[in-house]
């Protein structure tokens, strides 16, 4: 977990009101907890479990992924833009260590 | 070797061929078992539980995704609620559902008056062919509801 989060957003300076489109992706191995290490011991469960989109005081959007999210989790949403603030993504792993990315938008 | 036998004979040769790999087709239909076994009970348990009492209308949610997944460890599906979002009448939460995988609830999705509109998409990753399910439930208690089938390439991801 030392590379930085990869964020675009369609728009840093929407106009109030305007869908704004956010892609996101961390690398991160997602282990389930179902897959064997050679030598037949069962590798430890380690997902991401929850991950937060927020935009000053409020939160626009959580995700609790299961094991069933593809390796190196990819996020797309979207939000309409009311306010400016920095846009605030969290990624929560399951031993708590975390990852953060920030956007500033800025609404015209 | 006449010509007439030549050709009787490979005609038979074929269908014994034919034959022969529609059965081997048959036995290698992927029964998955051990880790990767569905889990029936816990895809019945997940859906009732955000179905709730409520009737699911087949309308009005997006669900997008390939119909043959050619890597099936990365399947990417895309939902979106085409209803029209307002702050009094939005989506509170979104479940994308893989029925035969062995944790049938992918994922959920969270949403606000905040947020303004209700859209998502992630990579999934297949054990095998296979319906995705999506449900939303909106701030009024309506469940909206739309599957697709998936057909998944090669052996499945080994999740």
């Amino acid at each position: 977990m030392t590379k930085p989060p990869r964020v675009w957003v369609s728009n840093a300076k929407p106009a109030k009101g305007e869908i704004v489109r956010v892609r996101a992706q961390i690398e991160h191995s997602m282990e389930s907890g179902l897959r064997t290490d050679p030598a037949g011991h069962l590798r430890p469960r380690n997902i991401i479990r929850k991950f937060e989109a927020r935009l000053g005081q409020n939160l626009l959007f959580a995700w609790e992924p299961g094991i069933s999210i593809a390796q190196n989790p990819y996020i797309e949403f979207t939000f309409a833009a009311r306010e400016s603030g920095d846009l605030v993504m969290v990624w929560t792993e399951e031993k708590d260590a975390l990852l953060e990315a920030r956007k500033a938008i800025t609404v015209s | 070797m006449k010509r007439r036998n030549f050709v009787a004979g490979s005609v038979a040769l074929g269908a014994a061929l034919a034959m022969s790999s529609g059965r081997a087709q048959a036995q290698s239909k992927p029964v998955l078992a051990g880790p990767l076994a569905p889990n029936p009970a816990e895809f019945r348990k997940a859906m009732n539980e955000f179905v709730g009492n409520a009737t699911p209308v087949e309308a009005g949610l997006k669900l997008e995704l390939p119909v043959l997944a050619d890597n099936p460890g990365a399947v990417p599906v895309h939902a979106k609620v085409t209803l029209p979002i307002t702050e009094s009448q939005y989506c509170k939460e979104l479940i994308v559902l893989a029925e035969l995988n062995p944790s049938p609830l992918a994922c959920r999705f969270r949403f606000s008056p905040a947020t303004g509109t209700a859209e998502a998409a992630v990579r999934l990753r297949l054990s095998q062919t296979q319906t995705i399910h999506a449900l939303a439930r909106m701030s009024d208690g309506k469940v909206l509801i739309a599957k697709q089938t998936v057909t998944v390439a090669a052996s499945g991801c080994g999740m």
